[in-house]
C-alpha cells in the first residue's frame, strides 16, 4: 500500500514536469526551418551580427511564448553573406542543401539584390526585414517581400520631420531653410538622399546648397566640410554607413563647421550606438531616424502590439543586459514577427498561398513590433505610412525618442545646435 | 584661397600617414619580390594592440608606440619562419595565395578574439584641436605625422648607412650573387620582413587614436598603400613617400575642387597614366616591371 502511494505520487510529478513541458513549448510539433542570411564576417558584419542576434531573440521567444510558426518549432540554417556574390552562392546553398523554403536578411542595400535574385531562381521566398534600396521590390519577382520601408520611405520622413518639426523650431518656413545633402554612395545613400532632395524641392521649396556623395571607407572628409562651411546651410542631409559618420562628426568639430541640424536616416552611421561609444557627450546633437528608441511611449500601441513590444524588449534585455534596442535588433525581430504572422495566417510555405496570406494582411499602425502596422502592396512592400518610424537624438551619449511628439516623452534639444562647446 | 593651408596641412597628416604604411610594404617587395597581401591585417593588429593596452592596461597610445616596435619586430621575425620561409622562393602565385590566406585568417581570428564591433580608442585629449595660420588640426594626427616622418627617416638612415641596410640593398640587386658573397639571405628576408611588419604595426597605433578599431581597419588604408607602391616604383622607397603624398594631394584637393566621389577616379586615373607612360612607376628601374622588380 506504501509502495502503491509512493508510485501515484511519482506518477503525478511526473505527469506534472511534462505537462508544464508541453504549456511551456506551446505543445509545438516538429520544426519549421528558414535560411537566414547575414554578413558575418567583413566590412559589414556589425550590423550582420545584430541583425542575426534579432533574430535569434524573436525565434526563441516564438517558440517559447507565441507558438511557434505553423504550431512548429522554428528554426534557422544561417549563411554568411559577406559581399553580393557570396549572398547568392549562400542563398543557393541555403535553397539547395538546406532545403528552405524561405530566406529572410540580408539588411544591407549591397547584399539583397544579389541574395533575392538567387532566391527567386530557387522559386524559393525572399523576406527581407531591412535593406531599403527601392529597387528590391520593382523587379516585378512574386518571391519577394519587404517588412521595412524603402530609401524612398526613408527620405519622405526626413523631409516631414524637417519640415514639420525643424522648421517651426528654427522658426523659419520651410521653403526659407537652405539644405545641403551628404550621403555615402551605396544605394541605400543614394536612394534616401535622392528621395529626401525631390520631396524638399518640389513639396517645400527647401533651398539646395550642396550635394556631395563620398566612399563609405573614405579616410578623410575635411575637404567636403570645407566646402560645406562655404554653402552655409541650416540643416546637413547626411546619410552615413558606418564610421564615416564618427570620422565627419570629428572632423566638423576640428573645422567648427556650425550648422543648425543634421538629419540621418537608419540603422548604421548616426543611427548605430558606435557613434555615442566613440564620441561620448561630443556626440550630442544629431537626428537620426529609426525604430523606437528610449521614451517611447509603448502604452499607444494597440494591445497586441503593446504585448509583442515589452516581451521583445524583455527578451532583449534578458539577452545583451540593455534596456535599449539596437536598430539591427529592432528591424530583425519586426520583421520575423510579421513573417510568423503571415505563415500561421497561410499555413503553408506554398507561394501562392503564402503570398495571399500577405496581401491579405491589414494591421493597423501600432500592432506589431516597433509600432509597425502591416499592409502590403502588389509589390511586396510594406506600406511607408503602416511602417510608423521614429526621430531619435543623440543627447548626452544615447539615442532618445523626440518625435513624433505625441508617442514620446522626450524633446529635441539644441534646435539650433549652437557651439561645438555648449551642446552639453 | 582662405582653404589653402587647410588642404595642404590635411595633404601632409594623411599623405605620412600612407607613406609610413607604403614604405614597409615597399621595402618587403624591394628585397624580398613578395606582394604582402596581409600588410592591411597587420596594421589592424597594431590598432587592436593600441586599443587593448589602453583599455586593459591603461596605457597611453605613445607608450604603446615606442613598445610596439620591439613587439612587432618579434611578431614579424615569427611570422617570417611560420609562413613566409617556406614560400620565400615559390612561385609568384604561391606567394599570393599565401599571403591572401595569411590576410583572411587574420582577419577572422580578429573578428573571433574580439568581434566585429568597431573599438575607440578616446584618450583625455582626444578632442584637442590646434589651430594655426587658418589650418585646424588634432593633437592625434600631429603626433601621427611627426612619428611617420621620424620612422620613414629612420628606416632611410638604416637602409643607407647601417650594414645590414647594405646587405639588405644588395640582396635586392642581386640574390644570388649575394649569397655568392657570403651574405645570408634568409637572414636578410627575416630582417626585411620585421622590419616592414614593424612599420606597419607602428602606423597601426598611431592610426587607433584617429580611427575608429575593428576586423577590416586595414583595408581602407592599405588599398591606398598599394597604389603608392606601385605608382613610385616598385620597392622604391622614396618613391613610395613621394607617391603617398601625390596620392593624398589628389584625394584632398580632388575632392574640394571637383568632388569627393570623383576622388578615387582621380589618383587611379593618375595611376593609369603615370604606368602607361613610365610602366616601372614614377621613379622605379626602367625594364623593372618586366623582372617584377
Amino acid at each position: 500500500m506504501r509502495n502503491m502511494k509512493w508510485a501515484v505520487v511519482v506518477g503525478l510529478v511526473v505527469l506534472g514536469l511534462g505537462a508544464g513541458a508541453v504549456q511551456g513549448q506551446q505543445q509545438l510539433s516538429g520544426e519549421y526551418k528558414i535560411g537566414v542570411l547575414e554578413p558575418l564576417t567583413g566590412n559589414l558584419a556589425v550590423q550582420g551580427r545584430l541583425h542575426l542576434e534579432g533574430y535569434e531573440i524573436m525565434r526563441d521567444l516564438i517558440n517559447s511564448k507565441f507558438g511557434g510558426v505553423m504550431g512548429k518549432k522554428l528554426v534557422f540554417a544561417t549563411g554568411d553573406a559577406v559581399d553580393p556574390t557570396v549572398a547568392a552562392s549562400e542563398a543557393t546553398r541555403l535553397a539547395t542543401r538546406e532545403g528552405v523554403k524561405i530566406i529572410t536578411g540580408t539588411f544591407s542595400s549591397t547584399l539583397c539584390g544579389a541574395a533575392s535574385e538567387a532566391a527567386s531562381r530557387q522559386n524559393v521566398i525572399y523576406w527581407e526585414t531591412s535593406c531599403v534600396d527601392p529597387r528590391l521590390t520593382r523587379r516585378n519577382l512574386k518571391n519577394v517581400f519587404r517588412t521595412e520601408i524603402d530609401g524612398t520611405g526613408f527620405g519622405w520622413y526626413n523631409i516631414e520631420f524637417i519640415a514639420k518639426h525643424l522648421a517651426h523650431r528654427l522658426g523659419k518656413k520651410p521653403n526659407e531653410l537652405k539644405i545641403a545633402y551628404l550621403s555615402e554612395d551605396s544605394s541605400y545613400g543614394q536612394s534616401v538622399t535622392e528621395s529626401a532632395r525631390q520631396r524638399a524641392k518640389e513639396e517645400f521649396g527647401m533651398q539646395e546648397v550642396g550635394l556631395e556623395y563620398y566612399t563609405f571607407t573614405t579616410n578623410d572628409l575635411t575637404a567636403v566640410i570645407l566646402k560645406l562651411k562655404n554653402a552655409n546651410p541650416d540643416i546637413l542631409h547626411h546619410i552615413a554607413r558606418d564610421q564615416d559618420a564618427i570620422l565627419f562628426w570629428r572632423q566638423a568639430r576640428e573645422q567648427n563647421f556650425q550648422v543648425k541640424a543634421v538629419v540621418h536616416a537608419g540603422a548604421t552611421g548616426y543611427g548605430n550606438p558606435g557613434f555615442g561609444k566613440a564620441l561620448g557627450n561630443d556626440s550630442n546633437g544629431p537626428f537620426a531616424l529609426l525604430e523606437p528608441g528610449p521614451g517611447v511611449i509603448i502604452d499607444k500601441f494597440r494591445p497586441e502590439g503593446q504585448k509583442i513590444e515589452r516581451a521583445f524588449r524583455e527578451a532583449v534585455k534578458a539577452k545583451t543586459g540593455s534596456d535599449v534596442l539596437a536598430g539591427g535588433h529592432q528591424l530583425a525581430g519586426g520583421g520575423l514577427w510579421v513573417l510568423k504572422l503571415v505563415l500561421d495566417a497561410a499555413k503553408t510555405d506554398e507561394l501562392d498561398k503564402f503570398r495571399a496570406a500577405v496581401m491579405s494582411l491589414d494591421l493597423p499602425v501600432g500592432s506589431a513590433v516597433n509600432g509597425w502596422g502591416v499592409k502590403f502592396d502588389e509589390t511586396g512592400q510594406n506600406s511607408n505610412a503602416r511602417v510608423q518610424h521614429y526621430m531619435l537624438q543623440w543627447q548626452n551619449g544615447q539615442l532618445v525618442t523626440v518625435w513624433p511628439e505625441e508617442f514620446t516623452t522626450n524633446r529635441g534639444k539644441w534646435i539650433p545646435l549652437g557651439p561645438w562647446d555648449q551642446r552639453k | 584661397m582662405h582653404a589653402i593651408p587647410q588642404l595642404i596641412v590635411s595633404t601632409l597628416l594623411l599623405g605620412a600617414i600612407y607613406a609610413l604604411i607604403a614604405v614597409g610594404l615597399t621595402l618587403i617587395f624591394g628585397v624580398m619580390r613578395v606582394v604582402n597581401f596581409a600588410h592591411g591585417e597587420f596594421l589592424m593588429l597594431g590598432m587592436y594592440l593600441a586599443f587593448g593596452a589602453w583599455a586593459l592596461l591603461n596605457f597611453d597610445p605613445y607608450v604603446t608606440f615606442v613598445l610596439s616596435l620591439p613587439i612587432y619586430l618579434a611578431v614579424g621575425w615569427a611570422s617570417y619562419r611560420v609562413v613566409m620561409r617556406p614560400i620565400v622562393h615559390a612561385s609568384h602565385n604561391v606567394q599570393v595565395f599565401t599571403t591572401v590566406g595569411l590576410s583572411i585568417a587574420l582577419q577572422n581570428v580578429a573578428l573571433v578574439l574580439w568581434t566585429a564591433d568597431a573599438r575607440f580608442l578616446r584618450t583625455d585629449y582626444y578632442a584637442v584641436v590646434v589651430r594655426i595660420f587658418g589650418a585646424a588640426f588634432n593633437v592625434a594626427q600631429i603626433v601621427a605625422f611627426g612619428a611617420s616622418v621620424a620612422l620613414t627617416a629612420a628606416l632611410f638612415a638604416f637602409m643607407r648607412w647601417s650594414y645590414t641596410g647594405k646587405v639588405m640593398r644588395a640582396t635586392a640587386q642581386d640574390r644570388q650573387a649575394s649569397a655568392l658573397m657570403g651574405i645570408d639571405t634568409d637572414r636578410v628576408y627575416a630582417i626585411t620582413w620585421a622590419v616592414g611588419i614593424a612599420c606597419v604595426g607602428a602606423a597601426g597605433v598611431l592610426l587607433a587614436p584617429i580611427y575608429p578599431v575593428y576586423p577590416t581597419a586595414g583595408l581602407q588604408f592599405v588599398l591606398i598603400a598599394y597604389v603608392a607602391v606601385v605608382l613610385g616604383g616598385l620597392g622604391n622607397m622614396a618613391g613610395a613617400v613621394i607617391a603617398a603624398l601625390v596620392i593624398a594631394a589628389v584625394e584632398v584637393f580632388g575632392s574640394y575642387v571637383i568632388g569627393t566621389s570623383w576622388k578615387e577616379v582621380l589618383y587611379l586615373l593618375l595611376f593609369i597614366t603615370v604606368l602607361v607612360v613610365r610602366p616601372a612607376g614614377l621613379f622605379g628601374q626602367r625594364g623593372a616591371e618586366m623582372v617584377g622588380m
